[in-house]
């Protein structure tokens, strides 16, 4: 069943050089219980599509089309209506846990708000409540590091604390933006347990955004392969992982350092990472594709479906040329 | 944090005596003396007065026994100008005059200021922040020896509402316009300051963690914004409330309040070196005073400062 579902999302900032396209016209949904990874490169749109749904955008950012949570549109509904939805329903966590918790407000504080706000219960119980999220996100001594400042933690820990913040009104919906890109790389294996344990014991759906694929290919039932603020290609991450449709696909995917092959050098993808204000009216990947045709630049290809459960926007898929 | 008081005060002990040692030194490099007149005093007349105030001895002589009496007995010794009266007494007389209306004006100041500048955050880029900004930076613009007669001709002259001077024991009617006129200034920059660290503030990651919260305005800003936005305002305040206590010729002059500065002023002319030294003690030892209190309320405010 469609938990969340956006038709032709579009997110436009207002800048010194006029308005600036960061989404431009993302289509897709998410199922209950589903894990959703939005994957692309920075600037690719994909943290500006979380913000639009949670109505986060900076001042000046307007989103316009849908974003239907449970057939209310979140982008049409008025702030106190969204208010009720945010961290009750529908939850997030940051990229930066260094900079996303109040550094001047106790951590009891902070959690226990949400719980008074959202389900109306006393201060005491919420404390309760929280201190048992904690335990389960895996925060040792909960009961007594509860009342410390998030400064006492170290990023890892206060990304966990995020996560047991965001789940304290049991949302149906999490959406995770890069939550690991700031932390260690073992302290990433961690968060990501911690992401999987809860979508095992509370059945959350979850919207992944990341960079990274390597932490895709565990973690995520579909995958959705943003560029330009366009969709590329999305399907079944084994699908996706094992035969990209998308030229782009594949080079992030070879871009992988990978331990179990010989290379001398890290494979990247040619050119820069777009500029968002000068898109070509087509394929905005044709001035970096390696398979370009004459009229990619000027011809949008269509998102079209195929395999039954894929998507993908190309005029030379590779599996048709192979 | 206690022993961080300790220390700050032990601090101040030298602090202060190097200020009175200063001072002492400026006021005896200026030219002239209390008894000089435009018709000279007879020589043996002076040297009586001279003696009589221990002018006659040495410099360093004179410095430690001001010193002495101070540190021992709490003692500024008598006014120079005002005969039969000692600087305590002087200073007894004017500082609870200045006290009320410079409090009164600090807390008009911060709460003008402050909720000035948070709605001109809040709001930012609209004609609100204008209309904020624009009170603000005419505010700042006037300073209280032009706002001072421009109140008097308004709410005496042409209003009738409100006396033009006096004091009567700081009854409310006599408060109003020493008050408006002084904290007006301190206003404008409080709400400079509250505006620009608000500003920078709202841009917080944190800021954005309670939005996704789905608290309303309002709470993010009474219980996650403002007490980070109020830091660079708190270290303005320490000195400002200190100047504001002690006072301002200008006050004290166009509304004869008969506060501090009045007599700060006519002691600098007439070199009544006992009334100078007493008031820059008293200033001194406040600043230092509230510099403290300002420490203690950051540590209060962030919990990453611990003394």
């Amino acid at each position: 069943m469609t938990l969340l579902q956006t038709k032709d999302l579009i997110v436009t900032f207002e800048t010194a050089d006029g308005p600036v396209n960061a989404v431009n016209g993302v289509n897709f949904s998410i199922d209950k219980g589903e894990t959703l990874a939005i994957v692309g490169e920075s600037g690719s749109g994909k943290s500006q599509t979380a913000f639009a749904i949670m109505g986060l955008l900076a001042r000046n950012g307007r989103a316009s089309g849908q974003a239907l949570f449970d057939g209310q549109d979140l982008l049409a509904m008025p702030q106190k209506a969204l208010n009720k939805i945010r961290a009750n329903d529908v939850a997030m966590i940051f990229q930066d846990p260094m900079t996303s918790l109040n550094p001047y407000i106790r951590i009891s504080d902070q959690m226990a708000e949400v719980l008074t706000l959202h389900k109306g219960i006393s201060k005491r119980d919420a404390i309760t409540q929280s201190v048992r999220m904690l335990d389960a996100v895996g925060i040792p001594d909960a009961k007594a590091r509860i009342s410390s400042f998030p400064h006492e933690f170290s990023g890892g820990m206060r990304q966990r604390i995020m996560i047991a913040m965001a789940l304290l009104c049991e949302p149906r919906l999490l959406i995770a933006d890069e939550p690991t890109t700031a932390l260690d790389v073992t302290v990433q294996a961690q968060i990501m347990r911690v992401l999987a344990d809860i979508r095992r014991d509370f059945g959350t759906a979850i919207i992944l955004i990341t960079h990274d694929l390597g932490i895709v290919a565990d973690a995520c039932d579909r995958t959705l392969v943003l560029y330009g603020g366009q969709i590329m290609e999305d399907g079944p991450t084994d699908d996706v992982f094992a035969r990209p449709s998308h030229p782009y696909t594949a080079g992030l995917l070879r871009a992988v350092p990978r331990l179990d092959r010989d290379d001398d050098e890290l494979l990247t993808i040619a050119g820069e990472p777009p500029d968002m204000s000068r898109l070509p009216a087509g394929c905005p990947f044709s001035p970096r594709c390696a398979a370009v045709m004459p009229h990619c630049p000027t011809v949008k290809p269509r998102l079209e479906s195929f395999d039954g459960t894929r998507r993908r926007a190309c005029h030379l898929p590779i599996d048709e040329v192979a | 944090m206690f022993n961080f008081v300790l220390k700050r005060l032990a601090i101040a002990i030298p602090t202060i005596l190097i200020l009175i040692v200063l001072s002492f030194m400026l006021m005896f490099a200026a030219p002239g003396g209390p008894f000089n007149s435009e018709r000279p005093l007879p020589p043996q007349v002076l040297a009586n007065l001279e003696a009589r105030y221990g002018l006659d001895q040495p410099y360093w002589k004179q410095m430690s026994d001001y010193v002495v009496n101070v540190v021992t007995r709490f003692d500024f010794g008598p006014s120079f100008q005002y005969r039969d009266r000692t600087v305590t007494d002087v200073i007894m007389q004017g500082f609870p005059v200045t006290l009320t209306y410079g409090f009164w004006s600090f807390v008009v100041a911060v709460i003008v200021g402050v909720s000035l500048g948070v709605v001109a955050a809040i709001k930012h880029n609209t004609w609100l922040d204008y209309v904020a900004v624009g009170i603000s930076v005419g505010a700042q613009v006037l300073p209280n020896f032009v706002m001072a007669p421009i109140l008097v001709l308004v709410f005496t002259l042409w209003l009738g509402w409100l006396p033009g001077g006096g004091w009567q024991g700081g009854q409310w009617q006599y408060l109003i316009l020493p008050v408006i006129a002084l904290s007006t200034s301190y206003m404008a920059s409080i709400a400079r300051i509250t505006r620009s660290s608000m500003l920078e503030v709202l841009n917080a990651g944190f800021i954005r963690t309670a939005r996704a919260k789905g608290l309303p305005t309002w709470r993010i800003i009474l219980g996650h914004a403002l007490k980070p936005a109020m830091l660079p305002v708190l270290s303005y305040l320490g000195p400002a409330f200190v100047l504001m206590i002690t006072g301002s010729v200008v006050i004290d002059v166009y509304f004869s309040t008969g506060g501090i500065g009045q007599f700060f002023v006519n002691s600098a002319f007439s070199r009544d070196y006992a009334v100078i030294m007493g008031i820059t003690i008293l200033v001194g030892v406040l600043t230092i005073l509230f510099n403290l209190v300002v420490d203690v309320l950051y540590a209060w405010i962030d919990p990453k400062i611990r003394y």
